[in-house]
């Protein structure tokens, strides 16, 4: 029996452990499939990096007034029309009817048409996540930004990564900016001047837009820029309020229209021999697409192609033929033909940096379009004096010369990316891709080293010369495009099979999880239906349904935004099973209630945090009104919400005082819960000092307010130190099983709570107290069925509606503490209460302890209270099986909600909010499951460290 | 004696339900979609357009219907007349209507001054659905209530038309909830619209419901009887 049962319980310890193996491993795969990551390298182009290039020859290096690629434009004013789709620009022709927003940009149509040569219109293909944060980087960089960018920017949004504005600042140009704040953002101090907007209120479309159009005209009437930014958000926030089909959208695009008109009017009287827009590029284009409905983000045609319009306001001197690509061409709406190039979004920061002549950004993928390249007229001024000689020279092949010469630097700049990238990140591309890419690359430089040589020779037979170019030409596009592909596949495709296999271990996991707590209840001789009343049976189908019901709410977007109510709505749902049992057994009314009161109290302040969501992530939502005049209510009000706190700060440690005095608590566990005691009255003085402090001397500002904090980390960090030692070497054997675990457990969540209070701020307490109350009826109302029964059955299982209840409680204060699953929910903050330097691992756990303190440590910590507070008469190996059921059976309800979230973002991969909703919620789950596996690990090993001492000698 | 008497009593109580249950069914089965009807075509006003007028409408025709049929299903007829057990029904609206704003307001239902009117109506159409029933009938009989609405045991033909209703209007109210986070943007996705849907089409089903139970339990007896 002995040895039995100590094969047993050995057997069951390393369950947790197993099961957290499996999510780990499980987790991993399917990130490595769905999370696509890169790294950004933190090199930059310099203009002397290109004499490392094949491309200059030691004859022609003379040129040292020259970077990469000589200048071809002076000015450059890139009006960005925000969610621009492809049909606001293309003719209506182009589409199988016509639509009411279709050829409403009449000026962007007419020139194209008119100047074929100097004015184009592109459909511009973007690549998803088309978010216009993602895409203004991915504009800049040249690069593909995927969901996450390993780097240096934690919680900043500004880019640190090599790019198109960096590089015109570092050469020396001035870049001026209107509109969007999100550039402002992105390049905190790289524009000369700037004239940000906010851009969060959608429900705004017009500020952002009428500040461009103040600004906009006066400043290209100045000569103090090279590079204009004007970003318009209006066609955006139309489509998200109104859809696509709507008359604010066609308003807008008609004064868009307008102003284009004034624009283009102002730059061709300035464009004529020394005006100040002799040499100017005019950009109009969009970030991305939208859909009818006016959402983006993810990669569906209608919201990947937008497009772009480029003019030149310099007669180019050829044109440029069709070779190098398939444009679309069709009737306008004058019969007139009229063709469409296509672009990458790629390719933007290659082409204008080669443009104005400055290096090309180093994280750059993209190749030099040769559209739009040969749309400005200076490409084809080459300095070759040489070349004149050859006067039956086409001016196509000198174009074309100089066009490898580009595409020459640029694939030299993608190559040493890609090598670099290879060799630096931790998850680089496969070694045969980078082979076969190195062989494409060898050939092409090969080629061109023959070709060049044939330049340099020939004299007269110049004709031959083209067919060579031609080839060269494609040589180099071959490669870029191969790159381009490669980085894609790497970046921006979800790998089906490795998400499949990590969902699958998922389901493993799940099943074993699920056979491991029947095997407990077996051997035990207790199952849920055993006691034969239809009670313990409504309470598992219970638990069942409301788990079932949350997690299959997950696969909506919806439901996703709304997580803190709909967990709310079923906490309550059960709370109000609950009540009816209580009435049904005429017991603990009290608790019921108070139960129903808390999880009101829960749902207004889930609603709070709701609505800095909404604030933040452009969900705009009525229903906030109220509790933001509430917030910025009377002056008292603010008093009452600085003292509130602190009162239940000391009603806390008063509680604990009780603990210590009333139960027979000895040793260790006294010492922690004095220790946390001490840590209350210093989180109090702190809050204290520091909303007083602010009229007093800040110099001793600086330092209690680091101070304090620091102490209690140190306090907290040696309580835990101590209850691992009391773990190892203190074997109370005095104590029964069940006052033992209390203590324990009291001890251990005393020694985290005073540092998750303290990050959480002044609400802290408050949450503390409200999960006190709400474990306490948890716990309470845990015992109706038991007290009917008068302890009969002692082996009796867990209610799973118990359990469920504690992690929906969980799940509550979650969001009750303002979390929310999205990156912008996490409180930067509270990882920088204590310390004023960031130091990545530091911050990173404080920032974890903050976010998961309420809704993982405590609850998993606190999960032997439910167990420990059932039973007057009770052994204590039954309580042990008991709690590790309990515990099972929450690891249950937490996997199993996961896996449902990795089936939802498995079919929602190329949802529109992938990236702004599922991935975010996704990333929170896994972290939250992987945490609540470790924790529910170390719990269990800190609960049954005694059993295998005691019980075989019991 | 005395025992026969009781039998005969019951008896006769059986029959009165289900003469009682059959204008319950003429009466309340009915009115409901007529009073939409009647709403949408006389007065033009419907739940979307004017939610709290419709719903206020609803309990305006419901209350005196249920108040005097469930009036004569009163127990304990000796002690209490007609009159008695309509007042009683009476003082359980507000009351029944307040226990229900609450649940709703704990289950996440918004607050506001600009609710206020359409949570008062609800949660009187409710209290007409559920609370006013019992409280027409068992007055403040502790046990009858705590057997209908915590044990879910109704015994007899007066239980089952009192007890499936009430159940069925919460429940459905209560998946009535559901679609109210989507965001379809469709009016009738506001609070409380879906949820008197749901709560009238759970009503409705389980008056339906009751009505079969309570003519199989007719059937049977007699089936017993001869």
């Amino acid at each position: 029996m002995e040895r039995w049962w100590r094969w047993r319980s050995g057997s069951e310890k390393w369950v947790p452990w197993l099961i957290l193996l499996l999510h780990i491993v499980s987790i991993l795969i399917f990130t490595r499939g769905f999370l696509l990551t890169r790294t950004e390298l933190p090199f930059y182009s310099h203009c002397s990096d290109a004499s490392q290039s094949p491309c200059f020859s030691s004859s022609s290096s003379s040129n040292s007034s020259r970077c990469w690629t000589k200048p071809a434009i002076d000015r450059l004013v890139i009006i960005v029309l925000d969610a621009l789709r492809f049909d606001f620009v293309a003719p209506s022709t182009f589409f199988e009817e016509s639509k009411p927003w279709m050829d409403k940009l009449k000026v962007i149509q007419r020139l194209a048409s008119e100047r074929g040569s100097s004015a184009r219109i592109f459909k511009a293909i973007a690549d998803p996540p088309t978010t216009s944060l993602q895409r203004l980087k991915g504009l800049t960089t040249g690069g593909l930004p995927t969901f996450i960018d390993v780097g240096n920017s934690f919680g900043a949004p500004a880019i640190v990564e090599d790019n198109f504005i960096h590089q015109l600042v570092q050469n020396g140009k001035r870049v001026v900016m209107m509109g969007d704040d999100t550039w402002t953002q992105l390049f905190p101090d790289h524009f000369k001047k700037s004239f940000p907007y906010p851009s969060f209120n959608v429900k705004d479309l017009h500020t952002v837009d009428n500040g461009c159009i103040d600004h906009l005209l006066p400043t290209l009437y100045e000569e103090d820029w090279d590079v204009l930014i004007a970003h318009f958000l209006g066609v955006d926030h139309a489509g998200h309020i109104f859809g696509v089909d709507s008359t604010p959208m066609i308003e807008k695009l008609e004064q868009y229209n307008a102003i284009l008109e004034k624009v283009i009017e102002m730059l061709e009287s300035q464009s004529g021999p020394g005006g100040i827009h002799e040499n100017t590029l005019l950009l109009v284009m969009g970030d991305h697409g939208q859909t009818l409905n006016g959402d983006h983000g993810g990669g569906s045609p209608e919201e990947v192609e937008t497009s772009m319009f480029a003019m030149s306001f310099k007669k180019p001197i050829l044109s440029i033929p069709y070779e190098f690509h398939t444009p679309t061409c069709e009737q306008d709406l004058d019969g007139k033909k009229f063709c469409i190039s296509s672009i990458q979004q790629l390719d933007f920061a290659v082409t204008m940096t080669a443009l104005l002549g400055v290096p090309f950004p180093y994280g750059s993928i993209g190749r030099v379009n040769a559209d739009l390249y040969g749309l400005v007229a200076d490409t084809l001024n080459l300095e070759d004096a040489r070349l004149e000689n050859c006067q039956n020279q086409s001016k196509l092949e000198q174009w074309m010369q100089n066009y490898v010469n580009v595409l020459c630097i640029n694939s030299w700049q993608v190559k040493r990316y890609v090598d670099v990238y290879s060799a630096s990140s931790v998850i680089g591309f496969s070694h045969e891709d980078l082979l076969q890419i190195a062989d494409i690359y060898a050939q092409a430089e090969e080629n061109w080293s023959h070709t060049k040589k044939s330049l340099l020779d020939k004299n007269e037979c110049c004709d031959s010369l083209l067919p060579a170019l031609k080839r060269q030409i494609d040589l180099y596009v071959n490669f870029l495009t191969s790159v381009a592909e490669l980085a894609r596949s790497k970046w921006t495709e979800f790998n089906l099979n490795m998400m499949g296999i990590g969902f699958g271990i998922m389901l493993v996991s799940l099943l074993i999880h699920f056979l491991a707590i029947k095997r407990v209840n077996k051997q035990y001789g207790a199952s849920f239906t055993s006691r034969g009343d239809s009670g313990i049976s409504f309470g598992l189908i219970c638990a069942c349904f409301v788990v079932i019901i949350r997690a299959s709410s997950f696969l909506s977007n919806s439901y996703i935004l709304e997580e803190g109510k709909v967990a709310n709505f079923l906490l309550a749902t059960t709370g109000f099973v609950k009540l009816r049992y209580s009435i049904m057994k005429k017991k603990m009314l009290l608790e019921a209630v108070v139960f129903v009161l808390l999880i009101t109290f829960c749902r207004f302040s889930i609603e709070v945090g709701l609505s800095k969501q909404a604030a933040t992530s452009q969900f705009l939502n009525e229903s906030t009104s109220l509790m933001t005049s509430i917030a910025s209510g009377l002056p008292s009000w603010t008093l009452i919400a600085k003292v509130v706190p602190l009162l239940v700060l000391i009603l806390l440690a008063y509680l604990l005082y009780k603990t210590i005095s009333s139960r027979s608590c000895k040793g260790i566990w006294k010492y922690v819960i004095m220790g946390t005691i001490l840590s209350y009255l210093l989180i109090a003085v702190h809050w204290a000092s520091e909303s007083s402090i602010r009229s007093l001397a800040l110099v001793s500002n600086v330092i209690g307010r680091n101070c304090i904090p620091q102490i209690i980390y140190t306090i907290g960090f040696g309580q835990l130190l101590l209850l691992a030692f009391g773990w190892q070497f203190n074997k109370d054997k005095f104590f029964d099983g069940k006052e033992n675990l209390v203590i324990k457990t009291i001890g251990m969540l005393s020694a985290w709570s005073s540092v998750v209070i303290l990050l959480s701020g002044q609400q802290g307490p408050l949450v503390a107290l409200a999960s006190i109350i709400g474990g306490y009826c948890i716990v309470r109302l845990d015992n109706i069925e038991q007290d009917a029964k008068d302890n009969i059955c002692d082996v009796s299982a867990v209610d799973p509606l118990s359990v469920t209840q504690w992690n929906l409680l969980a799940v509550c204060l979650f969001f009750c503490t303002g979390h929310w699953c999205a990156f912008d929910g996490l409180r930067y903050g509270a990882a920088f209460i204590g310390f004023d330097e960031f130091i990545l691992i530091r911050q990173a756990i404080l920032l974890t302890i903050d976010t998961f303190g309420f809704s993982h440590i405590l609850p998993i910590f606190g999960l032997p209270f439910l167990v420990a507070c059932q039973y007057m008469l009770s052994q204590k190996r039954f309580i042990l099986v008991r709690l590790s059921q309990a515990y099972m059976m929450y690891g249950l309800i937490t996997a199993a909600t996961v896996t449902v979230t990795m089936l939802c973002v498995t079919i929602h991969r190329r949802h529109l909010m992938v990236w702004g909703l599922f991935a975010p919620k996704f990333v929170f789950d896994v972290v939250g499951l992987i945490l609540a596996d470790v924790l529910i690990c170390l719990a269990s090993l800190f609960c049954f460290g005694q059993v295998e001492d005691d019980v075989p000698k019991s | 004696m005395s025992t026969n008497a009781k039998v005969s009593a019951a008896a006769e109580a059986e029959a009165e339900a289900e003469v009682v249950c059959v204008q319950l069914m003429l009466g309340l089965v009915l009115p409901l979609p007529l009073t939409l009807f009647i709403a949408h075509n006389l007065y033009s006003i419907n739940l979307l357009s004017h939610p709290s007028l419709t719903l206020s409408l609803i309990s305006v025709i419901q209350c005196p219907i249920v108040l005097l049929l469930y009036g004569r299903l009163r127990k304990n007829r000796k002690h209490c007349s007609y009159l008695k057990a309509v007042g009683r029904g009476l003082l359980g609206l507000p009351i029944g209507a307040l226990v229900n704003a609450l649940g709703a307001i704990a289950l996440g239902a918004p607050v506001g001054t600009q609710y206020f009117s359409q949570t008062l109506n609800w949660s009187l159409m409710m209290s007409l659905f559920t609370i006013v029933p019992a409280a027409t009938v068992f007055g403040s009989s502790w046990k009858d209530w705590q057997r209908i609405f915590a044990h879910t045991k109704p015994m007899g033909s007066v239980d089952l038309i009192i007890c499936l209703p009430a159940h069925g209007a919460v429940i459905g109210a209560w998946f009535g909830a559901w679609p109210m986070p989507l965001d379809w943007e469709r009016p009738w996705q506001e609070w409380p619209i879906c949820v008197s849907y749901g709560a009238m089409v759970g009503y409705l089903v389980a008056m339906v419901a009751s009505f079969g139970c309570v003519a199989v339990r007719a059937r049977l007896q007699h089936v017993k009887r001869e």
